[in-house]
């Protein structure tokens, strides 16, 4: 097996494969359903909320994070009791050469391996292939790979990306006779046959471990295939090979892991083979190689030191969108997925993770089904301000983070593009031939030529229909940038619905852009500036609402981090933290206005878009269909896959437009298929992607933002 | 229902949804039985440790009893049509078996038969997985190999097709036994 090729070739050659993209689809499809399944069996059988299982491994795991030269003590001791030899590996180089040497010693020239990712890490095949030792993977997966040339594409499923008649066709030139292209337990069989050879014949036979327990010296694998079983106990000599991470306090810990594991992998209660080994058996020799690589460094920065939680189940990429348009050739380095993007960078360097991190949308899928609940959304993103300071902004996403920065320019550049684009203005969408690239498959807004701010209608006065909790206080409308110069619709609408709820409406014009571009493309510096200015002219508001929740997350979460070593701004953050609201959360919190005081009689059947980031970081769930069935009575049609992020990304889109399109294939198929005319989302961003979406694609559906929705149905309006 | 009752039917549905098949058999003798009728007019391999603690079964086996080779223990058993081992616990909560062998030739016996069958006395079933980590905690150093084993071996890695049978046996029989 080689090393992995260039990020930009791999990318392209993940885009050009439609199967890929098509089988993941299917994949996640029948992964979620099954791992939920699983979820709530398993809370049945332990009586405890899912959360609970997890967050209390991750505390478990934690804990020997937190105290691994102790943990590893323990562990040495013990597994040397039991007659075990423990090597510890500072580096890759260390590792590898201990093995090669130990099968120099022993005479080996073949030995086999149970499927490793922590060799792969390692890249030990290639190693020993220098030392003249032959390394045969016995996972049938794994073996496949290695008889192609090829790469594991998914932490679990490592030949995920490869199709039936392609492994007819690798079989048939290895064992030299034909294969039956939908014969998959023909395959198997052969392959059973071929393998078992090496089995018996090997010298050495090479394991990783999913768990190393210090109470007893032993170390935990779990296969389905009995392949890993079958090489710790044939050859003479068992090897196993495990990053530091791995370590369990006792037998009870690794339990609860082993509950967890499968569960979260392949949706499974638990593997076929739950295997223990402690010590050698009689008349034979074990070797454990402990591996740092890095990841004493990983457990030495607070940000990243929860990575080390990692079980290796590979659920974090069963749920990422942009993996399931990519995979993880492209989504990943030799780690795959989320988890990939974060600790890429200490195995491989920050340079290896340039390439995928780039492609994380910043959805949030990943942290809600991580069984030991790994803040992978803001671990990637701090990936991305290393990136950002180590390798450097690339261009495209440093020229959209300057277009934000200033509000002059960035509200005289809309007005100037609008001009420009006024002759190609078709309704709402505008059809210019020299945004080809973004806008065969994403129609561009109309441009308006008056932002917001300008119009009157936002700062005149408006009746209240009803009294509610936020009668009588004052709020500041923070229109966020985009809305303002390219959705006024959507600024106009909330003001009506607050002033609708009772509320005094205030609108400072020193207001811009929270600073999220920069945060998401992992600018520090303008970011900073940005959240402090916002935080400037946020200063004094009873309440802040903004119709844009990705700017309410990025106050309410993104803040405190930007600025941890800024003590004042922090608590200004802090305090700004309580006040801040999104529209929905203010229509469904202190400005909840009555069931029925709306307009009724739109009989057009509607679906919600779940902005993914509502659903991921704040936990909505059906908040949105509740509000809009309840203050309109309209006919809310089920979504599917409402929360599966619509692609937008915010800057991702513009880096990686083919990425960002993938994504919005896949929303825009769940749309057709709920036969709805109205497609509402509360995120203004998606909005114009949706939309523009939606128009390319010719669909007979008016994408809307809730709030125009809404406010369309006040008396008067 | 008596909790032990309660037990054994959690043990079987978890056990059939692995795709194993549960028996309950009196005696060592009607292991036998079952064992014969599986292989046909093949041999039944026994584990070494099996067969030396329970003379009966290897009895009730006569000439078709296989005992794997102490020098070539995988080969001698290689592809056997039928595998008995004993398990020291039967997890109700997943429906699996704990084998612990501190003998290769064991291993050869559970792992390289097409079809096994997994004997655990009725007093040995267990509620949870926890009971297992207990029973693995408290014998440290007893037994260089344990596996929890759940049904028969499968692979998913050619286009997620479940597949039954792949380097382990393709069937699984658990006994609870007495």
């Amino acid at each position: 097996m080689s090393v992995p090729k260039p990020f930009s070739e791999r990318y392209e050659a993940a885009l050009a494969n439609d199967a890929l993209s098509e089988s993941l689809l299917s994949f996640q499809r029948s992964w979620r359903d099954t791992r939920d399944a699983q979820i709530l069996d398993l809370e049945s059988i332990s009586g405890l909320k899912a959360e609970a299982l997890s967050s209390g491994l991750a505390a478990m795991k934690d804990g020997v994070i937190a105290d691994l030269p102790a943990t590893i003590a323990r562990f040495r001791a013990a597994a040397e009791a039991a007659g075990a030899i423990v090597f510890e590996a500072t580096t890759a180089e260390q590792a590898n050469e201990y093995i090669a040497q130990l099968c120099r010693d022993r005479g080996v020239r073949t030995v086999v391996k149970g499927k490793s990712m922590v060799t792969e890490e390692l890249f030990l095949n290639e190693h020993l292939e220098r030392a003249g030792i032959k390394a045969i993977e016995t996972d049938l997966g794994e073996w496949l790979l290695q008889l192609d040339d090829d790469r594991p594409s998914h932490v679990v499923m490592p030949a995920i990306h490869r199709r039936r008649q392609e492994v007819a066709r690798i079989l048939e030139r290895e064992l030299g006779v034909p294969f039956d292209d939908d014969d998959i337990p023909a395959m198997v069989r052969s392959a059973r046959t071929a393998l078992r050879e090496h089995f018996l014949s090997a010298g050495v036979g090479i394991t990783g471990a999913n768990a190393l327990i210090a109470s007893t010296g032993s170390t935990l694998l779990v296969t389905n295939e009995g392949n890993g079983e079958l090489s710790a106990s044939l050859p003479p000599v068992h090897v196993v090979v495990a990053g530091i991470e791995k370590l369990v306090p006792t037998m009870a810990d690794a339990m609860k892991q082993v509950r967890l594991l499968a569960r979260s992998a392949t949706a499974q209660s638990i593997t076929t083979y739950t295997s223990f080994f402690t010590g050698p058996t009689p008349g034979h020799e074990m070797h454990i190689v402990l591996v740092d690589n890095g990841r004493r460094a990983m457990a030495a920065e607070d940000w990243s030191s929860a990575a080390l939680r990692c079980v290796k189940c590979g659920a974090c990429a069963n749920v990422c969108p942009a993996y399931q348009v990519v995979g993880g050739h492209a989504f990943g380095h030799v780690y795959t997925g989320p988890i990939g993007l974060v600790n890429t960078a200490f195995h491989h360097g920050i340079e290896a993770a340039a390439g995928p991190q780039s492609l994380c949308l910043s959805c949030g899928a990943c942290e809600t089904v991580c069984p030991v609940e790994i803040p992978l959304p803001q671990q990637i993103l701090q990936v991305r301000r290393r990136v950002a300071e180590e390798v450097g902004i690339p261009r495209k996403r440093r020229l959209a983070m300057r277009a934000f920065a200033s509000r002059r320019l960035f509200g005289l550049g809309v007005r100037l593009a609008a001009i420009a684009a006024l002759p190609f203005r078709r309704g709402r969408f505008t059809k210019a031939p020299f945004t080809a690239r973004f806008t065969t498959w994403r129609s561009a807004p109309a441009l308006p030529l008056r932002p917001a701010r300008a119009h009157g209608a936002l700062h005149a006065s408006r009746a209240a229909i009803a009294r509610t909790e936020a009668t009588g206080r004052r709020v500041t409308l923070f229109m966020q940038c985009v809305s303002d110069r390219v959705a006024p619709e959507v600024v106009l609408a909330t003001a009506d619905l607050l002033r609708a709820a009772g509320c005094e409406v205030d609108i400072p014009e020193a207001q811009h852009c929270c600073g999220l571009p920069a945060i998401d493309s992992g600018d520090d510096a303008n970011a900073r500036r940005m959240a402090r200015q916002t935080l400037e002219v946020l200063a004094g508001a009873d309440d802040v609402v903004t119709p844009a929740p990705s700017c309410a997350i990025a106050m309410l979460h993104d803040y405190e981090r930007l600025f941890e070593d800024e003590p004042v701004w922090q608590e200004r953050a802090r305090r700004l933290s309580g006040r801040v609201y999104d529209l929905t959360g203010y229509l469904v919190g202190p400005a909840r206005l009555p069931d029925g005081v709306l307009a009724r009689g739109d009989t057009r059947p509607v679906a919600i878009d779940r902005f993914c980031q509502g659903a991921n970081v704040l936990g909505r769930g059906d908040t949105l269909e509740t509000l809009v069935r309840g203050l309109t009575g309209a006919n809310v049609v089920p979504l599917d896959e409402a929360e599966v992020c619509c692609g937008f990304g915010g800057s991702t889109s513009l880096l990686a437009p083919d990425l960002s399109r993938g994504v919005l294939e896949r929303k825009l198929d769940n749309v057709r298929a709920s036969g709805a005319r109205v497609l509402l989302t509360d995120n203004p961003g998606c909005l114009l992607h949706l939309g523009g979406g939606a128009d390319a694609a010719d669909m007979d559906v008016t994408v809307m933002h809730v709030a125009e929705y809404l406010a369309a149905r006040l008396p008067g309006r | 229902m008596t909790t032990g009752t309660v037990l054994l039917d959690e043990l079987r549905t978890r056990a059939l949804a692995a795709q194993s098949v549960v028996h309950e058999l009196p005696t060592w003798a009607d292991v036998a039985a079952l064992a014969l009728a599986l292989a046909g007019d093949e041999a039944v391999a026994v584990t070494p440790t099996l067969a030396a603690a329970h003379p009966e079964l290897a009895a009730a086996l006569g000439a078709r009893l296989l005992l794997p080779d102490p020098a070539s223990p995988f080969e001698s058993v290689a592809d056997a049509a039928v595998g008995i081992a004993e398990g020291v616990l039967a997890v109700a909560e997943s429906g699996s078996v704990l084998l612990a062998h501190d003998a290769r030739a064991d291993r050869a016996v559970s792992m390289f038969s097409r079809i096994g069958i997994q004997v655990v006395s009725r007093d040995r079933v267990v509620p949870s997985l926890g009971d297992a980590a207990a029973w693995l905690e408290a014998n440290e150093g007893a037994v260089s190999l344990a596996t929890l084993v759940t049904g028969p071996s499968r692979t998913a890695d050619i286009e997620r097709s479940l597949t039954i049978g792949v380097q382990g046996p393709s069937d699984l029989h658990l006994v609870v036994l007495g």
